[in-house]
């Protein structure tokens, strides 16, 4: 008890008195493998003030491409040399806890102060509980939006002002723009065979009304038609089959596509290279539904089993997620997973950051189950039969049920 | 004098034979082994790290021909192989006999042909994903200004030529390869045998076809089986320009083993497929060593 008082001091930044109190022995090292690669993240900023403020523990960390940490933390997993804290993708939790490779923090994280239930949006806190236990701590959030070129929606005679609020209307809206015989699209979304994929079109799938086992009714039917009608009357290109979302952005970036759902995590180098007015809507809803639904991304905490310095990793965990370093997030084009803190009043289009945090009241996990890449393959699949025009939608939605269900039966997922 | 007893004497044979021995068999030998394990095992992440895991025979081989994808992929690797193996050949050997030529700057150029084989297959993929996009890559550009094409061709989104797309790129990426063991080949044919042939009458087709592919030959074994095994394990190029899709049209067996080990966590499963793929790699490189020593009394 009395080390936690300590801690809490000095992650309020009270760093002289922790020293100060403190008897001198030699530093814990807590290996973190991390996602934060470019040198002004805010999460290295946070790493070095710890180094800076503890003297008994100290954070020695590797940064490891996003897209890259489930293949790195299996390959440490099976060579037994594990790090003591890593960032995982969120969804992947699940599937590496019921494989007995995460250690348990739930006990930890309900005798913290500083990690009450409270302050975590619900959905990402959701994303941390397999089978009832919890298995990590939510780090950081992003959600989708649609980012608009408003100069392009301008040149097709559409009001900037009046934005699309309905699938209908975003439909409208993307044949009044798009040209695609000169590359110049309406929609950019990725449709790729992989798990970008998945976290793009379940939002719409979700809004539809329907839901992973209702996938053979008319309303997922309408969520993938959707997509199909927007490559097959050319608002959208036959390339977001292949490209990911970063590619889409690139897209919109360079003009040829107007709107374009992506994340805050494109904000840095948008607001760096943009060349147009634009904007970030929040994705349009059904008409007769009205179901608010986004994805929910971003990474979890999370301590692998056989970790040597569990105590330490923990308070790592603490440390990133008080309110002074939680509020670092947004000027990374994160959103920190905790409710307490608001984006900064100086950054640079404070609102849209805004935006984006509006917009995870709506965002809904992907899972939790440890069948979720199955279960996300099979989605990829329907989505692309659809579009390639393979098998018309209701045909690809069928066959996916048939996968997914006895995978649902054997891990339900609540509200999915 | 007693040092060069022991360099003639049976032990230093034994000594060398053992070095070597040992060498393959902790650094070729163990993964080997331990993916042929793995792969009649039932293999998950909780189990990984110990050898001591529930024993399931050929099942996981059984689960992989049962797979709707296998037909699909095994189609794929063969056509993705044969075609990179054929072409890279005839244009590699087209390039080294014309280098073999002597006209101004021609090695310099010879050496810039090999600039696209020290680039990292990641990046050759990147580009070509820009190359061949639909909307705004350089090759629809080029075949519309070229008035070849009126409309799109969706090289990398159609099921149906992303396989070409890749092996174009995969293609242009080994043909320097061919192109500079080929024109080492062509510069160990002595001169004078040509100057001979030609005394004698004979055209260039015919010296080329009688001379040049006879003793060609040795080179050409190897470089066919280095092609093979180079091909049959292409992974980070595809995986760069489509991950293997749409619709796992341009998926082969080295992709698919990535996926199903590091995104479904079906370890087994990743690891029959790298077995079955090492059977076929090594009947590649057995043809190739029995070539190599039938040449050897020449």
């Amino acid at each position: 008890m009395k080390r936690r008082t300590f801690c809490t001091l000095a992650t309020a930044g009270s760093a002289s008195l922790a020293l100060g109190a403190r008897p001198a022995r030699a530093a814990t090292t807590v290996s973190l493998w991390h996602i934060f690669g470019y040198s002004t993240e805010p999460g290295l900023i946070n790493i070095t003030r710890f180094n800076q403020t503890r003297t008994d523990v100290q954070i020695d960390g590797k940064s490891v491409p996003f897209g890259q940490l489930s293949q790195q933390l299996v390959k440490a997993v099976a060579t037994g040399d594990v790090p003591d804290l890593i960032t995982i993708d969120n969804p992947t939790v699940a599937s590496f806890a019921g494989q007995g490779v995460l250690e348990e923090v739930g006990a930890k994280v309900a005798a913290s102060k500083g990690l009450a239930r409270s302050r975590f949006f619900p959905g990402s806190w959701a994303t941390t509980i397999f089978q009832g236990k919890q298995f990590a701590v939510p780090g950081e959030v992003n959600t989708l939006m649609f980012y608009v070129n408003q100069d392009m929606l301008r040149a097709g005679g559409v009001d900037p002002a009046k934005p699309p609020q309905t699938w209908a209307e975003l439909t409208a809206v993307a044949a009044k723009v798009a040209d695609s015989a000169k590359g110049k699209y309406g929609i950019g979304v990725s449709a790729i065979q992989t798990e970008e994929g998945t976290f793009q079109w379940l939002p719409f799938l979700q809004q539809s009304g329907a839901g992973l086992k209702t996938l053979t009714s008319p309303d997922a039917v309408a969520a993938l038609q959707l997509w199909v009608d927007w490559v097959q009357k050319g608002y959208a290109s036959h390339d977001i089959l292949v490209k990911r979302q970063s590619e889409m952005t690139d897209a919109w970036l360079a003009g040829n596509s107007a709107m374009s759902l992506s994340g805050p995590w494109e904000l840095p180098r948008i607001l760096r290279d943009v060349k147009f007015n634009w904007t970030v809507i929040p994705m349009p809803v059904r008409a007769d539904k009205n179901i608010h639904a986004t994805a929910l991304g971003g990474y979890v905490w999370a301590i692998p089993k056989g970790a040597k310095n569990v105590d330490a990793a923990f308070q790592v965990i603490e440390y990133m997620l008080a309110p002074e370093q939680a509020a670092r997030s947004f000027a990374g084009g994160r959103l920190p997973a905790v409710q307490d803190v608001q984006p900064p009043a100086d950054l640079p289009r404070a609102e849209v950051y805004a935006g984006f945090e509006s917009q995870l009241q709506y965002a809904r996990p992907r899972g939790p189950s440890p069948e979720w890449p199955r279960i996300s393959e099979a989605l990829q699949r329907a989505i692309q039969e659809a579009i390639t025009g393979q098998q018309p939608a209701q045909q690809a939605l069928a066959t996916a049920a048939a996968t997914i269900a006895p995978l649902l039966q054997r891990y339900p997922i609540e509200g999915m | 004098m007693s040092r060069d007893r022991f360099l003639d004497s049976p032990t230093i044979w034994v000594l060398l034979i053992g070095a070597a021995a040992l060498f393959l068999l902790l650094l070729v030998g163990y993964p080997i082994a331990y993916n042929l394990v793995m792969s009649v095992q039932e293999v998950t992440l909780g189990n990984l790290p110990s050898f001591s895991r529930p024993w399931v025979g050929l099942q996981n081989y059984r689960q992989l021909l049962a797979d709707p994808l296998f037909l699909l992929v095994a189609k794929n690797t063969l056509i993705f192989t044969v075609a990179n193996v054929a072409v890279q050949f005839v244009l590699g050997l087209g390039l080294a006999l014309y280098f073999q030529l002597s006209f101004p700057a021609s090695s310099f150029l010879r050496g810039l042909v090999l600039v696209g084989w020290m680039l990292p297959p990641l990046v050759i993929g990147a580009v070509w994903k820009w190359l061949l996009g639909s909307d705004s890559g350089f090759v629809n550009y080029a075949l519309q200004g070229l008035g070849l094409i009126s409309g799109k061709i969706y090289w990398l989104a159609d099921p149906l030529l992303s396989l070409v797309a890749v092996t174009i790129a995969n293609i242009w990426f080994g043909v320097p390869f061919n192109m500079i063991l080929l024109a080492a080949g062509l510069a160990g044919i002595p001169t004078d045998i040509y100057e001979a042939a030609a005394l004698d009458g004979a055209g260039p087709v015919r010296r080329f076809i009688w001379i040049t592919l006879p003793l060609l030959r040795p080179t050409i074994y190897a470089l066919l089986s280095l092609t093979t095994v180079y091909t049959m394990r292409a992974f980070d190029l595809i995986y760069t320009m489509t991950h293997g899709g749409p619709l796992d049209s341009s998926n082969i067996f080295p992709v698919w083993s990535y996926r199903m080990s590091f995104e479904l966590f079906d370890f087994g499963g990743g690891a029959a497929i790298a077995t079955a793929m090492f059977a076929l790699v090594l009947v590649v490189a057995l043809a190739y060593v029995r070539s190599v020593n039938a040449e050897r009394p020449m």
